[in-house]
């Protein structure tokens, strides 16, 4: 019939997209972003809403990738963005592939190794080469595989190397979609997935649980469920992994896991004027001013996102590509200042974020903390009028032509014996326990950590 | 003044239903400019929603490893199902698939079953995150239900019945809007907060990855997410019986009136969507018991003081 045959163009036509970044990313990841929004693709908040996987980075044998991938439905599409000059090509890439009803090369949930080179080659049909494992035909196959990957969010364990897709550990789901269920049933470091033997999908029978299972399930209201965030999180700084407790949707605890580092010679993205100018090279106070306000754009956009306000997060979004794309101060300020100026004044937004996350002065400077979360003096909505005051200020010095002498970068110092964002990450962590998981989300945001700083002082 | 309709109704109903969704749907495309690169025209836009809807009818569905497949699959039905059951006490002019005496109890009741389904679609997958979703939905329903209950039971005050027929009948000359404009309002807060969509979107946040929708794909996609527009044209379906005189108005017939008057109130919502960020319960929460419980009850006694004095 030919409706069948049209609908995996149609799919392919403005496909939504789930963006990971890997660590040190950050270029790959804005020319991404902007690509996306010129296609005017929507991007997926996980991977159950995604036809495509795009990877902005250097994808590497990272196990909670390819347990993502499993997670994503049929149809779908892979490609990496090794290089930001790629992200045009590789989208298009992306939409070929899904019209053309092939995956792309995609990575594996066992550890590959070998970095990739260009993205997707095409023809690689993903990591489902074990029997009952259907295409969208999905016939019914008895019995299923058992889980082989992590099970996220087990009790008494440390979950390094273990799935961590979405915040939610995962296992092989059975055939249909290969879920990323972060087993609720599975704190009592049960192993998942025995054989139920079937499979609920298309026509299939609905699989009841076991009694055994719902028993776990039920000592969730005691449990706390310990699982990983990050790094893959819509909205999330990437890389970044929390472990933290929930009882409920409150945090009990949080404490930042072990990163993976940036990968060495290249200086994180956001710093990089005030790095290269103490590293003696020529910049003028005018590029700084202009990284610093696409900077704290990126932050507002990425609070405004968590916050739930998608539209004055796209319009920061998108200017923040219009400045790195070199748009001139003047034609870009009106705009700019009509966003700082309505999202300062949302009463809403004061009265939804207000009391969240307080940070004092005198706290800070304890801790080390400088820049904006330093200024702010408060909580999670003085910080944020604090990144909408230095934006304004720096649409306004962008045409300046003075040697940068300065180290103050857009999260604060960078001549510490600390990176900033180490700083506010160590910062925001005690105020996470306690709070609602939307609050904790809104209190990381309103800090926006970079990971790409972590690995140290930048030496390129 | 209400007629029974006739039998072809019944089937005609859920289909009206979807193509208000539809056409709901696709005008906040067209408005929201969120799909739609810059220069797209609005015809592709406008299709977005129902292309969508296609390429998830043609999607896998997923399954997580020890859901509760069952009754993830009963909360996702059952989003559809009491939107269209929601739908059959609005009048179609001075037509209504049902007209019980208890008209606008029954639509509260078919709301509560949408508490039910987000909850149950949320716990089914075994996944933290669409759990919270599941449970966000419950702590919203906490916070607006008692202002909507009251709201309603203004507007059935002011006509001394429950009946939804009477009520339309009790507005000849004046609409409940007019002279309830504080129930009007937090009707149609309440409306937007039990479709959880826009700034009462929590259940579904980004911020958990979607929420009680985060782990299904393909067609279990299309029930949530469709289902909730279909909520979202019931709503404002039903505030034109309960506070704009149903169908009245010159000229046109009452059916015409009714499509009309849904439309506006349809596109007034669709455009205010974009004025607020998600109101998060808990913080919803106070608001609702604080101010807008008083305010109802003031209105109700309002109400209640004119009808007595008739």
């Amino acid at each position: 019939m030919d409706l069948i045959g049209a609908l995996p163009r149609l799919a392919a036509r403005r496909p939504p997209v789930l963006l990971v970044t890997m660590p040190g990313a950050t270029r790959e990841r804005l020319a991404v972003e902007a690509e996306l929004t010129g296609r005017g693709w929507p991007s997926a908040p996980g991977p159950a809403a995604a036809a495509g996987l795009v990877v902005a980075g250097r994808a590497g044998g990272a196990q909670w990738l390819g347990d993502l991938w499993n997670g994503m439905p049929r149809p779908r599409a892979y490609v990496a963005v090794a290089h930001a000059g790629d992200a045009p090509h590789a989208l298009d890439l992306l939409g070929r592939l899904l019209s053309s009803g092939r995956e792309g090369d995609a990575p594996r949930a066992v550890s590959a190794g070998a970095p990739r080179g260009a993205p997707g080659q095409g023809g690689g049909d993903g990591p489902d080469h074990h029997p009952g494992a259907p295409g969208s035909g999905a016939r019914e196959t008895p019995g299923d595989e058992d889980g082989r990957s992590g099970r996220g969010g087990q009790e008494g364990r440390d979950g390094r190397g273990q799935a961590r897709g979405q915040g939610r550990g995962q296992g092989q789901g059975r055939k249909q979609g290969r879920a990323l269920g972060l087993g609720l049933g599975q704190g009592r470091g049960q192993g998942q997935g025995q054989g139920q033997g079937h499979g609920g999908h298309r026509g299939g029978v609905a699989g009841l649980p076991m009694a055994g299972r719902a028993d776990d399930r039920d000592g969730l209201r005691l449990d706390r469920l310990h699982l990983p965030l990050g790094p893959a999180l819509a909205d999330w700084p990437a890389g970044l992994v929390l472990d933290v407790a929930l009882q409920g949707d409150v945090l009990q605890s949080a404490e930042a896991h072990p990163w993976e580092a940036a990968p060495a010679g290249r200086y994180p993205f956001w710093g990089e004027p005030w790095l290269r100018a103490a590293g003696g090279e020529a910049v003028t106070r005018g590029a700084a001013e202009r990284r610093r306000c696409a900077s704290h754009l990126d932050s507002v956009g990425r609070f405004l996102a968590v916050s739930g306000w998608p539209r004055p997060a796209a319009r920061a979004r998108r200017l923040r590509d219009r400045l790195l794309q070199g748009a001139a101060a003047g034609e870009l300020a009106p705009e700019v200042l009509r966003l700082t100026r309505g999202v300062a004044r949302s009463r809403t937004l004061r009265w939804l974020t207000r009391g969240l996350g307080e940070l004092p002065a005198g706290r800070a400077r304890e801790l080390g903390v400088t820049g904006p979360a330093l200024a702010a003096d408060g909580d999670v909505h003085a910080r944020l009028r604090v990144w909408l005051g230095e934006i304004e200020r720096s649409v306004h010095g962008m045409d300046d032509p003075r040697a940068l002498t300065g180290v103050d970068g857009p999260r604060g110092r960078l001549d510490g014996p600390r990176p900033p964002s180490r700083l506010l990450l160590a910062a925001l962590l005690p105020l996470l326990p306690g709070a609602e998981f939307a609050c904790a989300r809104l209190i990381l945001a309103s800090f926006d950590p970079d990971p790409d700083e972590f690995a140290g002082a930048g030496h390129g | 003044m209400a007629e029974a309709a006739p039998l072809w109704a019944v089937p005609v109903l859920p289909v009206a239903l979807c193509l208000g969704a539809v056409a709901a749907a696709a005008f906040d495309a067209v408005v929201g400019g969120g799909s739609g690169r810059p220069g797209a025209g609005v015809l592709a836009a406008a299709s977005a929603p129902l292309r969508e809807g296609l390429r998830l009818l043609a999607q896998q569905r997923r399954t997580t490893p020890s859901a509760d497949t069952a009754l993830g699959r009963v909360g996702l039905g059952l989003v559809p199902v009491a939107a269209v059951l929601a739908a059959a006490v609005v009048p179609w002019g001075f037509v209504q698939v049902a007209d019980p005496a208890v008209g606008i109890v029954w639509f509260n009741a078919m709301e509560v079953l949408a508490w039910a389904a987000v909850w149950l679609a949320g716990w089914g997958p075994n996944s933290v995150l669409s759990l919270i979703g599941g449970y966000r939905f419950l702590a919203q329903g906490l916070a607006y239900e008692l202002p909507h209950m009251f709201a309603l039971t203004t507007a059935g005050l002011g006509a001394e019945s429950l009946r939804v027929s009477e009520v339309v009948g009790a507005q000849q000359g004046l609409w409940f809007a007019v002279w309830m404009p504080a129930a009007f309002a937090v009707y149609l807060l309440s409306a937007v907060a039990m479709s959880f969509w826009g700034p009462f979107g929590y259940p579904l946040g980004g911020d958990v990855a979607g929420g009680a929708v985060a782990e299904y794909s393909g067609v279990d996609r299309l029930l949530l997410l469709g289902g909730r527009w279909l909520l979202l044209t019931a709503t404002a379906a039903f505030s034109v019986p309960l506070f704009l005189g149903g169908g009245r108005g010159p000229l046109l017939p009452g059916w015409g009136w009714t499509l009309l008057k849904t439309a506006a109130v349809l596109a007034v919502l669709i455009l205010a969507r974009r004025m607020l960020p998600v109101l998060r319960a808990e913080r919803y929460m106070e608001f609702a018991w604080m101010v807008l419980v008083p305010l109802t009850l003031v209105q109700a006694l309002f109400v209640a003081v004119v009808v007595l004095n008739r």
